[in-house]
């Protein structure tokens, strides 16, 4: 059972003899138009991993920004040990031990690994020895089995060998309380399980995680305590071993988690065809090929759906479609015309939306305002922009898909995460008038959202006969939205299916064969 | 052993407000280059003397006026690249060729027989050749990648040699042998407004050049391209916009404007072209790219720069008159303020700290 927070606790010892690492006291912080927290009281304890769960824009990512220092709490009072403190700069977070880890790393691509680590650790000097560090990313890496050599530079790694540099250096710190921002919610899912092995020894060790995430079955698998937040308060906080995925959903959603299903969607009703690839060869960034020799067709009033695990060529195949990919052999041909060689402009021209992985690095520009970020899409304006019109649309989006924001004027990097999503996944769906094109098109999106924009993709291509070719590494939308199911693997597409007849477990296999 | 001494560099999380800077960077600047005239005039430049010259500079309109408007109109081109992250070092260039093609209208081809279609060809020459200048750059700039800085730079200098050969070896007035062209004539010299140093066609180009940018920037979609080509140039790609053509626009359009400063520069200031060139004006490219920034990008903020960089012009040029220094005064002004802002705009976002280690 969810256990209400008391306020009046206050001088009241609490019900666990220790005392908590951290302690909330009526943490309360506004936004111009927005109250992001309002009284919240929380407690973590040492030794703990502790999840913070709720829906986009719940308030959970301020909340560990007020941890960390970069925003300070309109009220309320924050203890470290029972001892109230002040948290105005990372560098005070830092010494009280409290590190954060976000889900777009910032290190710097052009210095090595050790470089990078070395740099803003005030316990090392720019001529420090590294072998400390050596031997500390030797150790982590062990533990969390991604290699990494520490003389390379960091544009040449993975995400996720970014993300564990990024926890080393939170180690090296002297981090006691590690703040986990999404940091592991995109990690493929292999790597994924490895991290939690991670988090769990380092908890064993008497560290404190706090992760934030908005999936209900990462917080489950490796958390000992879930806070769910909602609307900037907290619901409620209880441990995961009494708890399920449903009485969380409760907790996240009220009402709306009834509407919560893995069910298919209705299926489409395919027509004629409007894209067909033949024989595609694509190379990736490193200039061998991503994409060898891939055929595949999209139907109007279809959902085809590529699954596969990450960089198997899917990112390189959706590229290559909306031409922002040199195609080095085979043919794309779009409504009976060869686009091989047309621009990304031509298919914006004619009806086209597209969804890139990474929103807030390809989809849109977070400096801009809600309207430019519209406006700047040629789907929507010629050489004179129509700012009524763009404005209508504008509001028409955010009413429909629930954009939280004070208004359609605000640079999009106010809003949160899921909110930004919203944002890109409005406009092209509104550009989308006869096809889609998307790659991980709800990943940032919580639960509750993520469903609600496949209901809307899906009743988009039934109403009005869409195409649609959507990438995912999340096999539960490949298999609410497809009505093809293509597998994808080292490039090549290794199984095709008709998603009423498709089994899961045969297209996991093919997946990872 | 360890250094006892570390530096570390964080980035601010919440930078500092942004009118700080210029209006900081203004009086730090003003106290530097108040020392530096201190201890070069070898104490006979005071401070008080500074600051008179400075009060002058910022009184005296009728003569600030034509300062004033080249400087808007400059620092509004340059704000144009700016505004893409485009960075257009090559004002001066742009500006020049622009002053060399009015001159060729004006004294060479007849269209001066009549004083609209003068004034008129020699804008829309000098708005030609700014542009393409500033095209030679911006052409390897979009498709080599090649950075804008360095070329738009050093076709500063191929401007001021080419000029200067111009002058001397083809244009060079035989009358009295000095080294310079003939004036133009009447009929291309613009109409000074009575008590000022600004005509009536240097004040129309000024607003005409500032309402059309203005224009660009709210309502259309090259304006938004080119905004969003500095914050983002990704989303440019996947909207289906050429980053290509959105950059060559951005330094093209950014030097057609500073040509036509040089028009006017001509028109209303110089009446010919003279030898050595690069030193007979204050260097209004790179006093431009001085009013861009402390504008802080904004257009609104332009004539307000450049009203402050051409009051401090006027005010070097007193204190020459007064006897300190030479041709120089002015740029030890400019130079002070702008390496001082450059220094300012790094503190407001990132934090600069030295740790000393006890042992």
């Amino acid at each position: 059972m969810a256990t209400q927070p008391e306020s009046s606790n206050t001088f009241f010892s609490s019900p666990s003899k220790e005392t908590p690492i951290i302690k909330l006291e009526g943490i309360t912080k506004s936004f111009p138009g927005v109250k992001a927290l309002d009284n919240i009281n929380l407690e973590i304890y040492r030794g703990t991993v502790h999840a913070l769960l709720g829906e986009n824009g719940a308030g959970k990512s301020t909340l560990v920004k007020i941890l960390y220092g970069i925003y300070t709490p309109d009220k309320g009072q924050i203890y470290i040990d029972g001892k109230p403190v002040r948290i105005a700069s990372p560098m005070d977070a830092i010494k009280l031990g409290i590190v954060m880890v976000s889900q777009s790393p910032v290190i710097i691509d052009r210095l090595t690994v050790e470089e990078n680590i070395v740099l803003g650790l005030e316990k090392f000097n720019m001529f420090a020895p590294t072998r400390r560090v050596r031997s500390k990313i030797i150790e982590v890496s062990k533990t969390v089995g991604v290699k990494i050599d520490t003389t390379t530079e960091v544009w040449k790694l993975s995400y996720t060998q970014k993300q564990l540099v990024e926890i080393v250096r939170g180690l090296l710190l002297g981090a006691r309380v590690l703040l986990l921002d999404e940091a592991i919610t995109y990690l493929p899912l292999e790597e994924k399980s490895r991290f939690y092995k991670f988090i769990r020894q380092f908890a064993n060790e008497g560290g404190t995680v706090i992760i934030i995430t908005h999936k209900i079955p990462e917080a489950m698998d490796v958390a000992d305590y879930i806070t769910v937040l909602r609307r900037g308060k907290v619901v409620g906080t209880v441990p995961v071993k009494n708890t399920s995925i449903e009485e969380i959903r409760k907790m996240m959603f009220g009402e709306k988690s009834s509407e919560i299903t893995y069910e298919r969607l209705p299926p489409g009703n395919p027509g004629e065809v409007l894209l067909q690839i033949e024989d595609l060869w694509v190379k990736g960034d490193f200039g061998d090929y991503a994409v060898r020799g891939t055929s595949l067709k999209v139907r109007k009033g279809e959902v085809v759906g590529i699954a596969g695990v990450a960089g198997n060529g899917q990112k390189e195949l959706i590229q290559a479609v909306m031409r922002l990919r040199h195609v080095d052999k085979g043919k794309i041909i779009f409504e009976n015309v060869d686009i091989t060689h047309k621009t990304t402009h031509f298919l914006r021209l004619n009806g086209v939306g597209y969804i890139p992985d990474l929103p807030a690095k390809y989809g849109v520009s977070i400096e801009n305002t809600i309207l430019e970020n519209i406006a700047i899409v040629p789907t929507f304006s010629s050489e004179i922009i129509n700012w009524k019109r763009i404005r209508a649309l504008a509001l028409k989006m955010i009413k429909e898909y629930e954009v939280k924001t004070p208004g359609p004027e605000t640079p999009v990097k106010f809003l949160s995460g899921g909110n930004i999503m919203k944002v890109l996944v409005a406009r092209e769906l509104t550009a989308a008038t006869k096809m889609l094109v998307a790659y991980n098109p709800t990943r940032a999106l919580d639960e509750a959202t993520a469903i609600k924009v496949r209901k809307i993709i899906k009743s988009k291509v039934i109403n009005e006969n869409i195409a649609a070719l959507i990438a995912s590494e999340d096999l539960d939308e490949i298999f609410q939205l497809s009505d093809t199911i293509v597998v994808m693997n080292s490039g090549k597409i290794v199984g095709v299916f008709p998603a009423e007849k498709a089994k899961r477990e045969e297209v996991e296999h093919l997946m990872v064969m | 052993m360890e250094f006892p001494i570390s530096m570390v560099i964080v980035r601010r999380v919440k930078p500092l407000p942004y009118w700080i800077v210029p209006i900081l960077a203004l009086v730090v600047g003003l106290v530097i280059s108040m020392m530096i005239l201190y201890v070069m005039s070898g104490g006979q430049t005071t401070p008080y003397d500074v600051l008179l010259s400075i009060y002058y500079g910022f009184t005296n309109l009728g003569l600030l006026a034509k300062t004033f408007a080249l400087l808007v109109i400059v620092g509004i081109g340059l704000l144009v690249s700016f505004k893409g992250a485009i960075w257009n070092i090559g004002g001066e260039g742009q500006f020049y060729m622009g002053v060399l093609l009015a001159a060729w209208v004006a004294l060479f081809t007849g269209f001066a027989f009549n004083e609209l279609i003068g004034k008129t060809t020699m804008i829309l020459m000098a708005l030609l050749a700014g542009a393409f200048w500033a095209l030679l750059a911006a052409l390897p700039r979009a498709y080599l990648n090649i950075d804008e800085v360095p070329v738009t730079l050093m076709m500063n200098y191929i401007a001021y040699y080419i000029i200067d050969y111009i002058i001397m070896a083809r244009w060079r007035e035989r009358q009295y042998g000095y080294y310079r062209t003939e004036t133009i004539p009447e009929t291309t010299k613009f109409q000074l407004i009575e008590g000022t140093t600004l005509s009536i066609e240097l004040l129309l180009l000024m607003i005409t050049i500032f309402v059309l940018v203005w224009l660009m920037f709210k309502y259309t979609s090259l304006g938004l391209r080119i905004r969003v080509l500095s914050s983002n140039p990704n989303l440019l790609r996947s909207s289906g916009i050429s980053v290509h053509l959105t950059i060559l626009m951005a330094l093209t359009i950014s030097g057609m404007i500073i040509g036509m400063a040089g028009a006017a520069y001509l028109g209303s200031v110089s009446h010919n072209l003279s030898y050595p060139i690069e030193e007979k004006t204050p260097g209004y490219g790179y006093a431009g790219i001085l009013v861009a920034w402390l504008s802080m990008l904004e257009l609104i903020g332009v004539p307000i720069a450049a009203y402050i960089i051409g009051a401090l012009h006027t005010a070097g040029i007193n204190i020459q008159i007064a006897g300190a220094g030479g041709a120089a005064v002015v740029n030890v002004f400019i130079g002070s303020i702008l390496l001082t802002y450059a220094v300012l705009i790094t503190i407001s976002e990132y934090k600069i700290r030295i740790i000393v280690k006890k042992r």
